[in-house]
């Protein structure tokens, strides 16, 4: 390749890697700093392993590393299994089938504190939820489910908010499947749960995966759902970071953002190698 | 026994009649061929027998079992589609074991399957490579072979030589018929191709407008056509409305059309004096006697001439073996009687 022809691809891929490269590496090349004692916002500045001996020391650390990647997990799994069902569906037009598209996706266009405190106010205890029960007399009394110990507040919020992007994903991969190549599925003796996983999961893996990535990232370095309406005896690594910012330890708070970035890009990865590695087994 | 059987069969598409009042019987080991124009209703023929489409009423039997309640996937049919429909993310061999492994058969039993299949079908050295690396005519033959290891009761085929070039396509027709034959399969093909209809078939079933026009072998479909669309639609035709003179001699009924008398073999007595007759272009002869005709146009066709002439107030096509006749020539032109056809449809 010639000297003229490296430039021009350098300069058509500047625009994008440049804005990569240049401020989030800059980011992260703070942040992995910072975590080493480096780059002092009191004025210190020496290399350490103290502030990664000291936060990797604490239980409340280790607590909010498997608490985060539990929130990430199950969202990440659980918006796209629901999502999936519903692009099958809507994979052929229908009457109203547009419409009902354009509702599924609106949780998109909804902010997620907006949405984290409409949820409260729906479950709150003198919310509509338990008025709704009591109303029916399926409850006696109001039920507190407010910031529950199992987060089930915070995976609600994060598959209604998540779930219609990973459906936007998924649609344009099985609406790619030919009918011919279901149809053949079927003539060949595949059941609707065969066609699911011989056929349109192996062929749309690759938006599972992208779904997934995104959703489990997203979802794992949550902090507003976490602080409206997750669970008061456990810290998502996002607010175990502001927490140590607050406190002024912006060494520690760097410890926790480096952790949080490297088991993000670390779980992500695992969950896409996991998802294809089980959908090649099934397809065969 | 019949290998399928279709009884009073009709398909309707929200008020719109797809296929009316469809019956017919196929044999077991006969190749069908279901021949007709675009939207005629033989894939939706195709798809109500292999369980795609419901009929609006009528049955469907396969070796006298009723299967028209029965999925596609609990039919023992298989298909051959149009666009091959090969999984794009299987290899070749996982192509063909796709079905018996939903089948639950054996692994030995479906090695040697596939490796019989793949053998006929000069597959063996293709088995690890993925659809997108083949040629047309070897996912065609993928395809084939994946409805072959199945060793269905009926085969079913979707205008399957349509995405092929001429030359291949002639080959894969040889092949699909070779294998038909060899496996004893009982087969329906769909298609548009009358000359892949007419080289292929047992018998060839012709629809027109989602109704039956007329089940016949090649030859008398050819030679003799019931209807103005079936000679219409089979080859060249020269179709005439004509006056019945009266019966020359017996058997001999004398016809009077827009360009001229013909004398037409007929036993019986036509049902109207109005009738439609039909001629093939190639069983006119040129010679001293017959109708007098002009040459509007000469087109050399290769093995033979075509000619475009005027009778009286009517025009027909000839076609010659060889000829010396020229545009604006005044040709003569005969008929035999028994080439002459009367045509059971109403003028």
């Amino acid at each position: 390749m010639t000297l003229c022809r490296w430039l021009t691809i350098v300069l058509l891929l500047f625009p994008g890697l440049g804005l990569i490269l240049g401020l989030i590496g800059t980011v992260v090349w703070i942040a992995i700093a910072q975590s080493f004692g480096l780059y002092g916002l009191n004025g210190e500045d020496q290399f350490t392993l103290q502030y990664w001996a000291e936060v990797t020391d604490r239980r409340v650390f280790a607590r909010s590393v498997r608490y985060s990647f539990y929130v990430g997990t199950v969202s990440a799994i659980l918006s796209v299994a629901l999502a999936y069902p519903l692009a099958i569906w809507l994979r052929k037009p229908f009457t109203g089938s547009m419409t009902i598209s354009a509702i599924l996706k609106a949780p998109m266009l909804v902010h997620g504190l907006v949405a984290a405190f409409l949820f409260i106010n729906v479950i709150a205890y003198h919310g509509i939820l338990n008025q709704a029960m009591q109303a029916l007399g399926l409850w006696d009394e109001p039920r507190r489910m407010q910031n529950d110990s199992n987060a089930v507040g915070v995976l609600i919020l994060q598959i209604w908010k998540n779930m219609p992007f990973a459906l936007l994903l998924l649609t344009g991969a099985v609406q790619g499947i030919s009918d011919d190549v279901l149809d053949a599925a079927r003539d060949l003796g595949a059941g609707a749960w065969d066609r699911f996983r011989k056929v349109i999961a192996p062929l749309s893996i690759s938006a599972m995966q992208a779904a997934m990535v995104i959703i489990f990232i997203g979802a794992m370095a949550d902090f507003s759902f976490q602080v409206i309406a997750g669970p008061t005896n456990r810290q998502s690594m996002s607010q175990l970071m502001v927490f140590f910012k607050d406190r002024g330890d912006w060494h520690s708070a760097a410890v926790v953002g480096v952790t949080l970035m490297g088991l993000a890009l670390l779980g992500a990865y695992a969950l896409a190698f996991l998802a294809r590695l089980v959908m090649e087994g099934r397809s065969r | 026994m019949t290998a399928i059987r279709i009884q009073g069969l009709t398909k309707m598409f929200d008020g719109f009649t797809a296929l009316s009042d469809i019956d017919l019987d196929v044999a077991p080991g006969e190749f069908v061929t279901l021949l007709g124009p675009s939207g005629c209703g033989k894939t939706t023929l195709l798809k109500v027998i292999s369980g795609f489409l419901e009929p609006t009423k009528g049955k469907i039997f396969i070796e006298g079992s009723d299967v028209t309640a029965i999925p596609p996937e609990r039919r023992d049919t298989a298909l051959c589609f149009q666009s091959y429909a090969l999984f794009p993310h299987l290899t070749v061999r996982q192509n063909l074991e796709f079905g018996l492994r939903q089948k639950k058969i054996s692994r030995p039993h479906r090695d040697e399957r596939v490796n019989d299949v793949s053998q006929k079908l000069d597959l063996a050295a293709q088995m690890d490579k993925l659809p997108n690396q083949l040629s047309g005519g070897q996912q065609q033959r993928v395809s084939l072979g994946r409805a072959l290891v199945m060793r269905p009761k009926v085969i079913l085929f979707d205008e399957p030589l349509s995405n092929l070039d001429a030359k291949l396509r002639d080959q894969v027709r040889i092949e699909i018929r070779r294998i038909q034959r060899d496996y004893g399969l009982t087969a329906i093909y769909v298609t548009h191709d009358q000359s892949e209809a007419l080289a292929m078939s047992d018998r060839v079933v012709l629809l027109n407008g989602g109704r039956i026009e007329q089940v016949d072998t090649p030859e008398t479909l050819y030679h003799r056509p019931r209807t103005r669309f079936a000679a219409d639609f089979i080859g060249n035709s020269n179709v005439f409305t004509g006056q019945v003179l009266g019966e020359d001699s017996p058997g001999r009924w004398k016809i009077e059309t827009p360009a001229g008398i013909f004398t037409c073999a007929f036993n019986g007595t036509p049902q109207s004096k109005e009738v439609a007759l039909c001629w093939r272009p190639e069983h006119a002869v040129i010679g001293e006697t017959g109708i007098e005709a002009r040459v509007l146009n000469r087109a050399f066709q290769g093995h033979f001439t075509d000619l475009a002439c005027a009778a009286g107030n009517g025009e027909f096509r000839v076609q010659a073996l060889e000829t010396t006749a020229r545009d604006g020539d005044v040709i003569r032109v005969h008929v035999p009687p028994d080439r002459i056809r009367l045509l059971e449809d109403r003028p």
